[in-house]
């Protein structure tokens, strides 16, 4: 999966609120993307080394306290970005995706004499 | 059959098997090379273990008792191993990256430069793949081939090199930077612990070149084999060689030399990963997973060969070392062996190595010597001849040296070859028959002994007196004849016997004693009187007389010289019983006596099986008893209190033109005060009886003739009374049986 898209994914799914890594997992699960637990802590990680996000302990009654993540305002203005762009792209791919007129045959420009 | 063991983990006790734990650990070592660049690199593992750590708690919660391999292995799965990252993570993302504002553009950087692609290569020393300073792991890396390969060709350099690689060694050392380097080899060479006989080298090249375990083994051992096979035919055909060759051939040197390289070199196979490196095979969850599970297979399997391998002896002493000497590596080296315990591993090793040789050295020089012994002894037919009697005792002999001895080699050999071989039976057939041979060859030779001692457990004497010419001119010379007798030189045991040893011509029809001894004695009357005494020892004293009565010992007489032989001849059928002649020679007072230096020739010795009545078993003449002191090339005169030196009494006459200048020192006569011991030479026979006596003796013997130099034949060899010795020492060894 790209970067930039799975990146999007885990903000948006974030921007609802606070989010635990795991239950980033199983939203994405349910919406029918599947991606390893193990690539999330580092895409995590470094989104939070940018300032992207924001995370506080708490205390889980099963194991060590939890880390839950929360979207910083610049992690939401570049939220706001990732969003336009990606409706940019989704858009430019559902047109040409959706358009059905088949292109003019260049091959026909220059019918034989 | 798993070990479970407690790990401190996020702050909670987790019980978890041992083997899951390795994959566990094996698992966040991957992670932690795989971030290696990454700047968070400490909090994402943090979080992926604290994720694992409830999971783990989640799962102890319901009803595990433990976490099983499965358990993380289904985590691991979940999670993703860096390979399946790097698929999803890699991926090309040019897109992304030319479609983005400002602030994503930055964002992109900063995740791009922390994938960054390989750097240029450069040259380091490994920190975290070393022995000593992580010069050859860094060196392997660069290179990117085995660093025990790298390892092998410096220790190579070393030892060929006259330490030229030591010293390139340090150079680079102090050189190169150090820097935690990831192992980029899908296949290295370990030890296998699972399957050794010294330190699982031979086993690690193996699994290496997927060969079966008994090829390097058996090339290993080679020179070994044929050395000890070759050595024990040359013992038995030709002549005692105790050197182990095994070492000192040039071929078997170096393949030893290479086997202890490689045990330094090789790191062991400890992790379920290792043991995957080691065969080459690529290491993910699947093969893990089968490697554990043969692994458990493998064990099922050890377990019931378990009780079998208890009644390995030999392996089970050397395993108790290898464990006493992990627990001490252990003990010393509490880091793990990958940081820096390679000094303390090295010196580990070659300390094992050193005890191994030395221990191995003394054992195969022991069995030679005792082989060696009893060939000569029994095997050769000279000697067995001489001291056997009858069939049974011979039969004995035979059994001894063939079961006692003959045995233990070739069981020896059998278990070396089946352990190079592999082969390990259930039944122990083989070993009970072995054993209860040896235990037939042990009393055999006891036997034998007991029966040889019985042959001199009673000694008888036969006396002679035979009639002396008076020479005129008052003086007797005592000679060893001139060689009248023909003697027959063979280089028997590498030492001339006709010199050295108690008898000087050994044959298949008869041997040369000389064993006599010149005693003088004062004169009841006016006349020289000699008389012969013929000693022998048997097993009665009818028979001992009868031995001793076969001593053939005929002196001849010239005016004033008294010659007497070279020695005496006994006969296979007569037997060695250890015949003596005493030659007691009575001599008037007032009259001259004087004992040529040739008859330091004779090698008188004694052996005494009775320990309930030390000294001589038989009717001692009190005036035998009573000789007096005497050196060689002396002249003595006989006087009312003892012999006393010509000169000295000229000198106390007033008559100063004594005979010839003689060396004062180290003659004392008996009765004088201020004798010392050391300087004279005892003539008791009472206190030379024993065998300890003997050998007093044969040291002051020599100690006497390297004083008395002014003899008149000094070409005579007389400083070499070791061979008596030697035969003497062996002899009261025998007698302590």
């Amino acid at each position: 999966m790209r970067k930039g898209i799975l990146e999007f994914c885990i903000l948006s799914i974030i921007r609802r609120g606070e989010a635990y890594p795991s239950d980033i997992v199983e939203e994405m699960k349910t919406a029918n993307l599947h991606i390893l637990e193990g690539t999330l802590y580092p895409l995590l990680t470094r989104l939070k080394n940018a300032d992207m996000l924001t995370y506080r302990w708490v205390e889980s009654n099963s194991g060590p306290p939890r880390k839950y993540f929360s979207l910083t305002e610049k992690g939401q203005s570049f939220f706001k970005e990732l969003e336009a762009t990606w409706n940019e792209l989704a858009n430019a791919v559902h047109t040409l995706a959706n358009k059905t007129e088949s292109i003019p045959d260049s091959t026909n420009q220059n019918p034989s004499f | 059959m798993k070990k479970i063991i407690n790990i401190n983990f996020h702050g909670r006790v987790v019980p978890i098997e041992e083997t899951a734990y390795d994959i566990l650990k094996q698992y966040v070592e991957s992670l932690r090379k795989y971030f290696d660049k990454e700047e968070g690199r400490d909090e994402i593992i943090n979080d992926i273990e604290s994720r694992f750590a409830e999971l783990f708690s989640e799962r102890l919660k319901k009803d595990a008792t433990c976490i099983t391999d499965e358990d993380v292995n289904a985590i691991i799965l979940s999670m993703g191993r860096p390979e399946d990252f790097e698929r999803e993570e890699m991926a090309p993302n040019g897109g992304s990256s030319s479609a983005g504002s400002s602030s994503k553009g930055s964002y992109q950087q900063t995740s791009q430069e922390s994938y960054a692609a390989e750097e240029p290569r450069r040259l380091y020393r490994s920190e975290n793949d070393r022995l000593l300073g992580g010069v050859c792991g860094g060196l392997a890396n660069y290179l990117r081939i085995d660093p025990a390969i790298m390892r092998i060709l410096f220790a190579l350099v070393t030892f060929g090199g006259f330490g030229s690689g030591l010293l390139i060694y340090l150079i680079l050392w102090m050189v190169l930077p150090s820097k935690p380097l990831a192992v980029n080899m899908r296949k290295r060479l370990y030890r296998n612990p699972d399957n050794r006989v010294l330190g699982g080298v031979a086993s690690g090249l193996a699994a290496y070149f997927h060969i079966d375990v008994w090829i390097p083994r058996l090339i290993f051992a080679f020179p070994l084999l044929v050395s000890l096979i070759t050595s024990i035919f040359h013992n038995i055909w030709f002549e005692f060689d105790p050197r182990p060759v095994f070492i000192t051939g040039g071929f078997g040197f170096t393949l030893f030399l290479a086997y202890i390289i490689l045990w330094i070199v090789l790191p062991e196979a400890v992790t379920a990963s290792e043991k995957l490196e080691m065969r080459g095979e690529k290491v993910d969850l699947e093969s893990i997973k089968n490697k554990v599970k043969s692994g458990m297979e493998e064990f099922k399997t050890k377990a019931d060969q378990f009780s079998s391998e208890v009644k390995d002896r030999v392996q089970h002493i050397g395993y108790e070392a290898k464990q006493a000497g992990q627990a001490f590596a252990a003990e010393a080296i509490p880091a793990a062996r990958r940081t820096g315990s390679g000094i303390g591993h090295a010196i580990g090793v070659l300390f094992k190595a050193f005890f191994l040789f030395i221990a191995g050295s003394i054992a195969f020089a022991l069995i030679m010597v005792l082989i060696g012994l009893l060939m000569s002894g029994i095997g050769t037919p000279p000697f067995r001849s001489y001291l056997l009697t009858g069939f049974w005792e011979n039969m004995l002999a035979w059994l001894s040296l063939v079961l006692f001895l003959g045995v233990p080699a070739i069981a020896l050999l059998t278990w070396l070859i089946r352990r190079i071989i592999g082969i390990r039976s259930r039944n122990h057939y083989l070993g009970y028959v072995f054993g209860s041979l040896w235990v037939i060859g042990l009393f055999s030779f006891l036997t034998m002994v007991g029966m040889m001692v019985s042959n001199f457990r009673t000694m008888a004497s036969v006396e002679d007196e035979t009639s002396l010419v008076q020479p005129a001119s008052g003086k007797l010379i005592v000679k060893v004849a001139p060689e009248k007798v023909s003697y027959y030189g063979s280089d028997f045991f590498g030492f001339n016997w006709n010199e050295d040893g108690p008898f000087y011509s050994l044959r298949e029809d008869s041997v040369m004693m000389t064993t006599v001894r010149v005693n003088l004695v004062k004169s009841p009357d006016s006349a020289y009187h000699m008389n012969l005494v013929k000693f022998s020892r048997a097993s009665n004293p009818a028979l001992a007389k009868e031995m001793a009565s076969r001593i053939k010992f005929f002196t001849r007489q010239f005016d004033s010289i008294l010659y007497l032989p070279r020695g005496f001849a006994i006969t296979p059928e007569e037997k060695f019983r250890n015949q003596q002649v005493l030659v007691i020679v009575e001599v008037p007072v007032g009259k001259r006596i004087m004992v040529d230096g040739s008859v330091e020739d004779y090698h008188f010795f004694s052996i005494d099986v009775n320990r309930r009545h030390r000294g001589w078993n038989v009717n001692w003449n009190d005036e035998w008893d009573g000789s007096l002191q005497w050196s060689s090339n002396v002249e003595y005169v006989m006087t009312s209190s003892g012999l006393e030196r010509t000169e000295r009494r000229a000198e106390r006459d007033g008559d100063k033109s004594g005979e010839e200048p003689k060396s004062s020192e180290g003659y004392r006569y008996k009765g004088h005060p201020d004798s010392s011991v050391q300087k004279n030479k005892n003539r008791k026979i009472s206190e030379s009886s024993g065998g300890e006596g003997m050998i007093h003796e044969a040291v002051m013997i020599r100690n006497e003739k390297n004083m008395v130099s002014t003899g008149a034949d000094t070409n005579r060899e007389t400083d070499n009374d070791q061979g008596a010795g030697m035969l003497v020492g062996l002899l009261s060894l025998l007698e302590k049986f």
